[in-house]
């Protein structure tokens, strides 16, 4: 197997399709010539030809709009937005236009068509750059949402999303892109949507969480079995729309205390609607209050928002301990 | 005016052919000029009524400019700074606008246009604490480094989505013109930021309210890697105003007394006819941004075509034909920009950074409950190291 950053993972999978299915484009600023910003799809439009991997002008709800279209009479299109940060110009494409073509055309059309949406927080970037936007987009059904992680994630959800019949956001982790590598089977298949990944077991408490900084949830875990004895089950949800209730439930019945880490904004995030459905499907299994730890309420800091704007490692240990402590 | 290859620059993809820099064939093109290569008058736009203290100044603030860039690029690469984006080549633009308006005047700048600050009177050390990310800056360290602006000076920040404040500055333009001020408006933005919808939007509501606003498309040749050909099929970027009734011409960007001449024109016929779309035709002659990588898209030989248009140089040549500026001068003036570049750098770096908790100064006029609860978090976590 080879051994591949989440990036080359990226661009193997958006290759395969390209390649598999003649129906899939790719489209965007400087996804072309240039190979994207990233260089995420580098080396597609020598392959593929300015056809199927388009350069397009600088206009995000453009850009969505028309790979709508391009949907509704057949193509698949995979529409790169440069940084998340720049997606909400195409909200109304994407949410009240892509999401609701199926429903509010009676199920005769659809928009089966793949946003990719560079996120989260670490490169430096200043609020536009390092942007969680995902909870401004799973308030109503119509579109799945994926946050691959993983080299192997990033190429399967990839896969998943271009083969879904419905819109799929992908909120790709940009800390990650060349930061994270490991050995990846190119199978060409998907990976199940709606599948949450638990990467550690244990029986004291839970941990939710999505995004890059799952593995910094990861490793503190690791690091408090070994110190302190608590055994914490992390789970990397993957899929937040839809999510992995069996998975949430039957480790929540297992520990009785949860903690739930995501980068993005507290208040409404998408850990609000976790904490609700735990205490409304295994209420009597609770021992402490739901915790969660997420960004405040403000915008992406420039020149400290890494260090302190997203969850760090010392306030994820934090929080796992206060909740194994927590006494009523 | 009739369509020609390689959309509104010349600019197109990689190509083999020979290059030649739109600037050379100016009157064919419709690009106004005051001077040509050499500084020498066209007798295309009369030369402008400009004092020799003004031309001075304007040519010292074209030449610190470009220092800034040589020396913005060298601390990002050595990972002082931790992004750059670069302007070599496009000092003539927004200099030579900016002294066409009054302080009054409001000013909508863009990421390339460090002068605009200067010229207004801002500390050299301002700018660097910018792009240090220190606390005592006007953003208070919140923002990329060469995004910047200041309310005491009439400046308004962009927003980094490009194109957006388009139309937040026609609107500002408007409020003035209801508020029957006097107070004039300026907008710079980029080829590229004409693909957005607020473009679009800022233009059809200039053409229909004739706010007092001189809007300026730095067609600079590319948005990142597209190249103007992609980004539009229009033969300029000055005609979209035809489509909205805006008055709309196009200036030599490289020549900085046509760019003063037209602007302020423009400025000038604003309070009558309201907005004035001109596009300045330039070059961006370095990198996208210090994480771009030219060579996989543009070929040397488009750069090198636009080499003998050097903004500065053309400037410097018509100062020494007036009997303004000596060769002499030339290596003194630098090192004095170098020095101060130096001092600044110095005296910014030791600048602290903002403390955390401040991330949640501004959010409000006053802060809700909620957001002092996640302060007070935040603080209670990081114990004594707040
Ligand atoms: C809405 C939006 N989309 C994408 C970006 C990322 N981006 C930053 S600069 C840039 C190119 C802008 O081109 P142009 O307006 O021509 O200005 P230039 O950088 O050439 O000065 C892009 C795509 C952005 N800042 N805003």
């Amino acid at each position: 197997m080879p051994n591949l950053t989440v990036l080359e993972s990226l661009n193997a999978a958006m290759a395969h399709e390209l390649e598999h299915d003649p129906d899939v484009v790719l489209m965007g600023e400087d996804v072309g010539q240039a190979g994207g910003i990233f260089r995420t799809s580098q080396g597609l439009q020598q392959r593929f030809g300015s056809a199927r991997v388009i350069d397009t002008p600088l206009d995000e709800k453009g850009i969505v709009a028309h790979a709508i279209g391009m949907a509704l009479y057949g193509l698949k299109p995979i529409a790169e937005i440069q940084f998340s940060g720049f997606i909400h110009d195409a909200f109304e494409h994407i949410m009240f236009c892509a999401a609701r073509y199926r429903w509010a055309s009676g199920g005769q059309y659809s928009c089966p068509m793949v946003i990719r949406a560079p996120s989260f927080g670490g490169i430096k970037g200043g609020l536009w750059h390092s942007q969680s936007v995902e909870a401004y987009f799973v308030h109503h059904g119509g579109i799945k949402i994926l946050v691959p992680s993983t080299p192997q994630d990033a190429y399967g959800m990839t896969i998943a999303a271009v083969r879904d019949p419905d819109p799929v956001l992908l909120v790709e982790p940009v800390p990650l892109y060349r930061a994270l590598s490991a050995e990846v089977e190119l199978d060409g298949q998907p990976i199940e949507i709606g599948k949450a990944s638990v990467l550690r077991q244990g029986d004291d408490c839970t941990v939710l969480t999505y995004g890059p900084i799952r593995h910094w949830v990861a490793e503190v875990a690791d690091e408090l079995a070994a110190e302190r004895g608590y055994q914490a089950e992390v789970i990397d949800l993957r899929s937040l729309i839809p999510y992995d209730i069996e998975c949430i439930l039957s480790s929540v019945r297992k520990t009785g205390r949860v903690v739930i880490v995501h980068e993005a904004p507290l208040s409404l995030g998408y850990g609000a609607e976790l904490a609700a459905v735990i205490q409304d499907k295994a209420f009597g299994y609770l021992h402490t209050p739901i915790q969660r730890l997420a960004a405040p309420d403000v915008p992406y800091h420039f020149s400290i928002g890494d260090e302190y704007y997203r969850p760090s490692r010392d306030r994820i240990r934090a929080a796992i301990e206060r909740t194994m402590e927590y006494e009523i | 005016m009739a369509r020609k290859r390689g959309g509104p620059s010349g600019t197109g993809r990689k190509q083999d052919k020979a290059i030649v820099c739109p600037l050379a064939r100016a009157e064919e093109l419709g690009i106004r000029q005051v001077i040509d290569q050499d500084g020498k008058l066209t007798g295309d736009l009369p030369e402008p009524d400009l004092d020799r203290e003004t031309l001075i100044r304007l040519y010292e603030m074209m030449v610190l400019v470009r220092a800034i860039d040589e020396r913005g690029w060298t601390l990002q690469r050595s990972g002082r700074v931790e992004f750059w984006i670069p302007h070599r080549g496009l000092e003539a633009v927004h200099n030579a606008a900016t002294i066409a308006f009054t302080m009054e005047d409001w000013i909508f700048m863009g990421y390339r246009h460090p002068g605009t600050l200067l010229l207004r009177g801002a500390p050299l050390v301002q700018l660097f604490a910018q792009y240090f990310g220190r606390r005592d800056e006007p953003f208070k360290g919140r923002r990329l480094p060469t995004l910047m602006g200041d309310r005491r000076l009439n400046v308004v920040p962009m927003t980094t989505q490009v194109g957006s404040y388009i139309p937040h500055a026609c609107g500002a333009a408007w409020a003035a013109k209801i508020k029957r001020h006097d107070t004039r408006f300026l907008a710079m933005f980029g080829d590229g930021s004409s693909s957005r919808g607020e473009f679009h939007s800022g233009m059809n509501f200039a053409g229909v309210f004739k706010p007092p606003i001189v809007f300026i498309c730095e067609n600079n040749g590319w948005a990142v890697s597209t190249p103007t050909d992609v980004q539009t099929a229009s033969a300029t970027f000055a005609e979209k105003g035809d489509a909205y009734g805006v008055r709309n011409l196009r200036v030599d960007g490289n020549d900085a007394l046509a760019v003063y001449a037209v602007t302020r024109e423009a400025r000038e016929l604003a309070p009558e006819i309201g907005a004035s779309l001109i596009e300045a035709v330039t070059y961006r002659m370095g990198f996208h941004t210090s994480s771009d990588n030219p060579d996989l898209y543009r070929s040397k030989a488009d750069v090198e075509a636009w080499e003998p248009w050097d903004p500065l140089v053309r400037l410097r040549k018509y100062l020494e034909h007036k009997g303004f500026w000596a060769e002499a001068e030339e290596e003194a003036l630098w090192q004095r920009c170098k020095d101060e570049i130096q001092a600044a750098i110095e005296e910014a770096e030791a600048m602290p950074l903002p403390e955390p908790a401040s991330m949640f100064d501004d959010t409000f006029a006053e802060p809700t409950w909620m957001l002092e609860e996640q302060r007070a978090a935040l603080l209670d976590d990081l114990g004594g190291k707040a």
